[in-house]
C-alpha cells in the first residue's frame, strides 16, 4: 500500500534548466504567503465576531462602513480580503505543525524500524498497512468529526497518516545504511546507536526528507481546507479558506466572489509548493534512496 | 518532423476523453426527470424511513412520507385548526381523561382490506411501544376499540391536548408485519412504488382513497441536499416544488414567471434559552438585559426579509395558547447599564450552542451584537448528536433552536418544556408550575387559553429565553402546479395537486 | 504465484482486523451517546439505560470489543438508527453511486493521464515535458472542492449547460467525474512519464526503430505496453484513494455516495453506518492492492518469468 506523498516523491519531474530565473517564482510566492501569514493580520483589520449586516454580499471594490472591500463581502458583511489574509495564517500554521509532527514521528519510527529490524520493524510496518487501508482523508474526517473542534484535533487527524511517508523513507535508508562500512564501523567502535543515528544516518536522508516535507505541506494545506469545507474540525472563530469557500456555495449565482478568491489563494499556494517540491525532488533524487526499493510493500 | 505527428495523434486521443466519460456515465442511476406526468418535489428534509413507529418516526422527512401513504385520526390545517381525517368527530369526558373518537366508515386500505377500530388500537400500541420519540408524550395512554366504530383513548391524568398530539400518530393496517415493510399498506392518498432511503420515494395514486383519488399520475420525493441545487432544479423544471427556501435564494427566483412563491406562518419560533442554572444567568434582569442588547429587528430584516417576522410571544400564532406579549425594545445602553448594575461578569464567555448551518448567520449576528455591549458570546455549532446530548445535560449557556410545536397545542411546548420538573432551561418558578399544571388538566378551552397566556407572560417577562423571531416557510412551485396545500409544519399535502 | 496470493491474503486479513480494531477504538473514545441520540430529547433516563443495556453499551469495553469482533466476523454491522435498516444495507445502497463516479473518474484519469504522460515522456526535458509537468502540478494543487464549485459557477450558474448537482442523467455525472479525476490524472501522468522515459532507453526500443517502425508505432506499441505496468498498479492503488477522495467531491455535487454518507453519519453519531462504510472501503482497498500486486506480476513479463529477460 502506498500514499500520495510517496507516489509523488517517487516520480521524476523534468530536469530543471540551469540559471532559469523562473525557478525563483515558487519560492517568491511562498515567501509572500509566509509574510502575509506572519504580518498580514497586523496590517489588515478583521473582526471574526462582528457581523456588519448592512454590508452583506457587497461586490469587490464596493465601499463599506469599514472602508473598501477589495474582494467583496460575505453573507454577514465580513470582508473577503481579510478572510484570505487571516486564512493564510491558519493554513500555514496547521501545515507547519502537521508536517513537523508527521516528520518527527515518521523519522523516529522509520529510524527505529530500519535500524532495529526484526519484530519491531514488522509490527510498525503492519500498523502502517492498517492506517493505509483508510484512503484519502477518510480517517481524518472520522477523527476530526468525532472529537470536539480545535486546531489540535485537525493537526492530529492530518498527522495520523502524514507520518507514514517519512517513516518509510527513513526506514528504507536506515535499513540499507545499517550495513554500510562507516555505520558498521561506528557500531563496532561502540558508538551509541542514537549517535550513529544523528551523525551517520539522519544527514543522509535530510535532502529527501525536505523534498517529502514540501510535498506533504501542499497536501496538508489541501486536506485542512477540505475538512473546513466539510464543516469539520476547526472552531467557528477560526478563519479558514475552506470555510469561506464553503460559506459562498449558496451564493454562487449572486455573489461569486466569496468562493472564488479564497480558492485562488489556496490553489496558488499549493501549486507553488508543488513546483518547489519538484525542484527539491530533482535536486535530491538519487540521494538517500538506496533502500527505496525495499520500502514498497503490499 | 515525425514526432510532431506523433504528438498530434496523441492529442487526438485526448479528445476522445469526453466520449469515454459519457459512455460510462450512461450507466448512471435514473432519476425522475424527463417524465412529464410525474410531479417531483424536493423536501428540505430527507425521507430516510417509512416506518411511523421507528426511531426516525418523528423526523419531518418520515412524517412527510407517512402523510402521503397513511392517515391520522385528526389533522391540522394551515392555521392550526384541527379537522377530521380517519376520525369524523371526537369528544372528551368531563375531566378530559378519556377521549372518544368516532371513525369514518367505509374506508379501505390500498390492498382492499377494510379499515376498522382494531387497526387504530393495534397501530397505537405499536406507536407507543415503538422507538418514535413522539411516543414519549403518550406515556400511560391506552386505546380501546368501542362499539359502532369508536376508539377510546384513556390517559392516567387529564389530557386536554390529546387530539392535537394525535396529529403525530399515523394509522397502519393491523396486519402490518413486525419488520416494517418496504412498501407498506395504508389508507392514504398515495401508495409506495419505489423507495431508496435518503434519496427518492416514488408513489402512485391510491385509486380507492376515501377523499377522492389524487389527480397526479406519479408523485416523487427527491432528496437534493444543497439549497442552491434545489433552486437550479426548480428553475430547470427538474422538480416542480420545494419549500423551506431561505431568503437569499428567494431573491434569485423573483422575476421568474414560471415560479410562484408563497410564505406560510409556521409553528416555529427562534428560541434562545438562557441556562438559568448558570450563576451568571440566574438573574432575570441580566437575561432581559442581554435580550435588550441584541438588535433583532435589524438582524431579521437583513437576513430574513421574507421568511422572518419579529415574534410577539413564546409560541407562534398558529399554536393554540398563543398570546401576544409586550415587545422587548433594542436598547444597548440600557442593557449595558443593567448588566453592570446586576454585577454581570463581562470576562466570562457565553457559548451559544446551535446545530445546523442555516442558523449560523443568525447566531453570529446575535453574538456580534452582544459583543457590542461588552458581552463575550461565542457561537458554537454542534453536530446534531452532541448538540442534543449537551442540551439535555444542560451543558450550555445559551441554546438556540428553531422550536416548533407540531401538535399545534401549547401543552407540548410550554407544558412540556417549562415546568421545574422538566429541567430543560434551569428556570424554575412556582407560579408558572401551578399555571401549567392547571392548564394541563382542564378540558375547558377558554380556561386553557387564558392559563397559557398567563404562562407565556411569565416566561416572556422573566426572559427564560429570547424569543426573537417567528418563522415563515417559503414554498415555491412551478406555475403549472395548482392545489398544493402549504403547511406550517413543513408537511405540504399533495393529494389535491393538479398539473396544467 | 499461489504462495504470493496466500501471503497477500494473510496480510490483507491482518490489515482488516487492524482496521476493525482502530474503528472500534475511535468510536468508543468519541463523545456522544448513541442511546440518548436514538431516543430523542424526551426519553427518561430509565429508557436510555434500558436501551444502553439492549445495545450492550453498559458492559466492559473489552467485552464489547469481543462481541463486536464476533458480529463483524458474521458480517453483522448492526442497524442504522437513522435509517432503521441494517447498516450494511444502507452502505451498499450508496456504494453503487460511488462506484459509478469512481469508475468514470478512473477511466478519464487513465486515458488522460497516460496520454499526458506519453506526451511528456516522449521528449524528456523538452518544452512539452515541462508544460505537462506544470499542468500536473496545477491539477494536483487545485482543491477539488473549489474546482467543483467553479465548474458549477461556470456551467450551471452562468451558462446553464449542466445540472449543478445530484444524480439523474449522464449529464449529472460529467462535472463530478471530471473534478474527481483531476488530481488522479496528474498522478497517472507523472507515473506514466517516468515509466515512458525509462522504457525509451531500453534496447528493444532501438531494435524496434531499426526494424523500420514509425515513432508512433514504437510509442503506442512497445513503449506503451511496457510503461503500462506501473500505471496499472497506480490505478489500482489509487482507486482506493479515490473512494476516499470522493468524499469531498460527493459533498460538492450532492452525489449520494459513500463519502457523503460517512460525513452525515459521523455528524449524527450513526456508529454502525460509519463502521460499515469505513470497513467496506478498507476491504476494497485491501482487495485492490491484492489485484494490483497480481496484475503487476501478470503484466510484467520479467516478474512472471522469474527475472529472466
Amino acid at each position: 500500500m502506498t500514499d500520495v506523498a510517496e507516489e509523488l516523491a517517487a516520480t521524476a519531474p523534468p530536469r530543471p534548466r540551469r540559471m532559469r530565473p523562473l525557478r525563483w517564482i515558487p519560492v517568491a510566492v511562498i515567501a509572500v504567503y509566509v509574510l502575509v501569514a506572519v504580518f498580514g493580520p497586523l496590517l489588515v483589520d478583521y473582526d471574526p465576531i462582528a457581523t456588519p449586516l448592512a454590508d452583506r454580499l457587497k461586490p469587490p471594490g464596493a465601499s463599506t462602513a469599514a472602508g473598501t472591500a477589495l474582494l467583496g463581502t460575505d453573507a454577514v458583511g465580513r470582508d473577503v480580503f481579510a478572510q484570505v489574509v487571516y486564512g493564510a495564517r491558519t493554513s500555514m500554521t496547521i501545515a507547519v505543525l502537521t508536517v513537523s509532527v508527521a516528520a518527527l514521528v515518521g523519522l523516529t519510527v522509520g529510524v527505529i524500524a530500519g535500524y532495529t529490524g526484526g519484530i519491531v520493524d514488522a509490527l510498525l510496518s503492519r500498523s502502517v498497512d492498517v492506517l493505509l487501508a483508510f484512503p484519502g482523508i477518510v480517517l481524518a474526517i472520522v477523527v476530526a468529526g468525532l472529537f470536539d473542534r480545535s486546531l489540535a484535533v485537525v493537526v492530529l487527524a492530518l498527522a495520523l497518516t502524514g507520518w507514514i511517508a517519512f517513516a518509510r523513507l527513513t526506514r528504507g535508508s536506515a535499513l540499507s545504511l545499517r550495513e554500510r562500512d562507516w555505520v558498521a564501523a561506528a557500531r563496532v567502535m561502540g558508538v551509541s546507536w542514537r549517535r550513529t543515528m544523528t551523525r551517520h544516518i539522519l544527514p543522509f536522508v535530510a535532502g529527501p526528507v525536505v523534498a517529502l516535507a514540501t510535498i506533504e505541506f501542499g497536501l496538508v494545506v489541501l486536506a485542512e481546507a477540505g475538512l473546513s469545507f466539510l464543516g469539520i474540525g476547526l472552531p467557528p472563530s477560526t478563519v479558514s479558506w475552506g470555510k469561506t469557500i464553503a460559506g459562498g456555495r449558496d451564493y454562487l449565482a449572486t455573489a461569486w466572489w466569496i468562493s472564488t478568491f479564497p480558492g485562488v489563494a489556496l490553489a496558488l499556494l499549493v501549486v507553488s509548493v508543488g513546483l518547489l517540491g519538484d525542484q527539491f525532488n530533482a535536486l535530491f533524487r538519487g540521494r538517500g534512496r538506496p533502500g527505496a526499493a525495499n520500502t514498497r510493500r503490499g | 518532423m515525425p514526432h510532431r505527428r506523433t504528438i498530434r495523434r496523441l492529442t487526438a486521443l485526448t479528445a476522445l476523453l469526453p466520449v469515454a466519460g459519457l459512455a460510462v456515465g450512461c450507466s448512471t442511476t435514473s432519476g425522475g426527470d424527463g417524465d412529464t406526468s410525474a410531479f417531483t418535489v424536493a423536501s428540505p428534509y430527507a425521507v430516510q424511513s417509512l416506518d411511523p413507529y421507528g426511531s426516525a418516526g418523528a423526523a419531518i422527512g418520515t412524517q412527510l412520507a407517512n402523510q402521503a401513504v397513511f392517515n391520522r385520526l385528526v389533522k391540522a390545517d394551515a392555521t392550526g385548526q384541527l379537522g377530521p381525517d380517519l376520525a369524523e368527530s371526537w369528544t372528551p369526558d368531563a375531566d378530559a381523561t378519556t377521549w372518544t373518537f368516532t371513525l369514518r366508515q367505509g374506508v379501505k386500505f390500498s390492498d382492499g382490506s377494510a379499515f376498522d377500530a382494531e387497526d387504530v388500537v393495534s397501530s397505537f400500541k405499536r406507536f407507543t411501544e415503538g422507538k418514535n420519540p413522539n411516543a414519549g408524550s403518550f406515556t400511560g395512554v391506552t386505546a380501546t376499540a368501542g362499539a359502532d366504530g369508536t376508539v377510546a383513548f384513556d390517559s392516567p391524568a387529564p389530557d386536554p391536548a390529546l387530539p392535537g398530539k394525535l396529529t403525530l400518530f399515523f394509522v397502519t393496517a393491523s396486519e402490518t408485519p413486525a419488520e416494517f415493510p418496504a412498501k407498506p399498506v395504508g389508507t392514504g392518498p398515495f401508495t409506495v412504488a419505489n423507495f431508496t432511503p435518503g434519496e427518492t420515494l416514488e408513489m402512485a395514486p391510491n385509486a380507492a382513497y376515501f377523499d377522492g383519488a389524487p389527480k397526479l399520475q406519479k408523485l416523487v420525493f427527491r432528496q437534493i441536499p444543497e439549497i442552491s441545487s434545489r433552486m437550479t432544479a426548480l428553475a430547470n423544471n427538474e422538480i416542480q416544488a420545494t419549500w423551506g427556501v431561505p431568503d437569499d435564494q428567494l431573491a434569485g427566483l423573483q422575476g421568474n414567471p414560471d415560479v410562484k412563491v408563497e410564505t406560510v406562518a409556521s409553528t416555529s419560533v427562534y428560541t434562545m434559552w438562557f441556562n438559568s442554572g448558570r450563576d451568571s444567568l440566574s438573574d432575570a434582569t441580566v437575561r432581559k438585559a442581554l435580550w435588550q442588547a441584541v438588535d433583532f429587528n435589524t438582524i431579521i430584516s437583513s437576513l430574513y426579509p421574507q421568511t422572518g417576522q419579529p415574534s410577539d410571544s413564546v409560541l407562534a400564532p398558529p399554536v393554540f395558547g398563543h398570546a401576544a406579549q409586550t415587545p422587548v425594545a433594542y436598547d444597548p445602553e440600557a442593557a449595558k447599564k443593567a448588566l453592570e448594575e446586576a454585577g454581570f461578569d463581562f470576562s466570562k464567555t457565553l457559548q451559544i450552542q446551535f446545530s445546523g448551518a442555516e442558523y449560523r448567520q443568525f447566531v453570529e449576528a446575535v453574538a456580534a451584537d452582544l459583543a457590542k455591549v461588552g458581552v463575550k458570546a461565542e457561537p458554537a455549532e454542534k453536530e446534531a448528536a452532541v448538540f442534543l446530548e449537551d442540551l439535555l445535560g444542560m451543558k450550555w449557556d445559551i441554546n438556540f433552536q428553531a422550536l416548533s410545536t407540531p401538535s399545534f397545542d401549547a401543552a407540548t411546548n410550554l407544558g412540556r418544556l417549562y415546568p421545574c420538573s422538566a429541567k430543560r432551561t434551569g428556570f424554575c418558578d412556582a407560579d408558572l408550575d401551578k399555571i401549567l399544571a392547571e392548564a394541563g388538566s382542564t378540558a375547558d378551552t377558554t380556561a386553557r387559553q387564558e392559563l397559557y397566556a398567563q404562562a407565556s407572560t411569565i416566561i416572556w417577562d422573566k426572559a427564560v429565553g429570547m424569543y426573537p423571531m417567528q418563522v415563515k416557510i417559503a414554498y415555491t412551485w412551478r406555475s403549472n402546479v395548482e392545489g398544493l396545500a402549504a403547511s406550517p409544519t413543513y408537511l405540504p399535502d399533495f393529494s389535491t395537486v393538479t398539473l396544467s | 504465484m499461489t504462495g504470493l496470493v496466500i501471503r497477500r491474503l494473510a496480510v490483507g486479513m491482518f490489515v482488516l482486523w487492524g482496521a476493525v480494531t482502530l474503528m472500534f477504538a475511535l468510536l468508543r473514545m468519541a463523545p456522544g451517546d448513541p442511546a440518548t441520540l436514538m431516543l430523542g430529547p424526551d426519553a427518561t433516563s430509565a429508557e436510555v439505560d434500558a436501551l444502553r443495556t439492549e445495545l450492550g453499551l453498559d458492559r466492559g469495553v473489552f467485552a464489547q470489543y469481543l462481541t463486536y469482533l464476533g458480529q463483524i466476523a458474521r458480517l453483522d454491522f448492526g442497524d442504522s438508527y437513522r435509517f432503521n435498516l441494517p447498516a450494511m444495507d444502507v452502505v451498499l445502497d450508496r456504494l453503487q453511486a460511488t462506484v459509478e463516479l469512481t469508475v468514470t473518474a478512473t477511466v478519464i484519469a487513465a486515458v488522460a493521464g497516460l496520454t499526458l504522460g506519453m506526451l511528456a515522456g516522449y521528449r524528456p526535458n523538452g518544452r512539452l515535458d515541462r508544460t505537462v509537468s506544470g499542468l500536473t502540478i496545477l491539477l494536483q494543487g487545485m482543491p477539488t472542492f473549489w474546482v467543483g464549485i467553479m465548474l458549477v459557477l461556470l456551467f450551471s450558474a452562468t451558462l446553464h449547460l449542466l445540472p449543478s448537482s445530484s444524480v439523474g442523467t449522464p449529464q449529472h455525472m460529467i462535472m463530478p467525474a471530471v473534478t474527481l479525476s483531476l488530481p488522479f490524472t496528474a498522478i497517472v501522468a507523472r507515473i506514466a512519464r517516468t515509466s515512458v522515459v525509462d522504457s525509451m532507453q531500453e534496447p528493444y526500443v532501438q531494435t524496434a526503430y531499426s526494424k523500420g517502425l514509425s515513432r508512433f508505432q514504437v510509442l503506442t506499441g512497445h513503449v506503451l505496453r511496457n510503461s503500462l505496468t506501473p500505471v496499472v498498479t497506480i490505478i489500482g492503488l489509487q482507486m482506493g484513494a479515490l473512494l476516499g477522495g470522493a468524499v469531498i467531491v460527493e459533498n460538492v455535487f450532492a452525489w449520494p455516495g459513500l463519502g457523503s454518507l460517512i460525513v452525515e453519519s459521523v455528524a449524527n453519531r450513526d456508529y454502525s453506518v460509519v463502521q460499515a462504510a469505513v470497513l467496506l472501503i478498507a476491504a476494497v482497498v485491501v482487495v485492490l492492492n491484492l489485484l494490483a500486486d497480481l496484475s503487476y506480476s501478470l503484466l510484467d513479463p520479467r516478474i512472471r518469468t522469474g527475472g529472466n529477460r
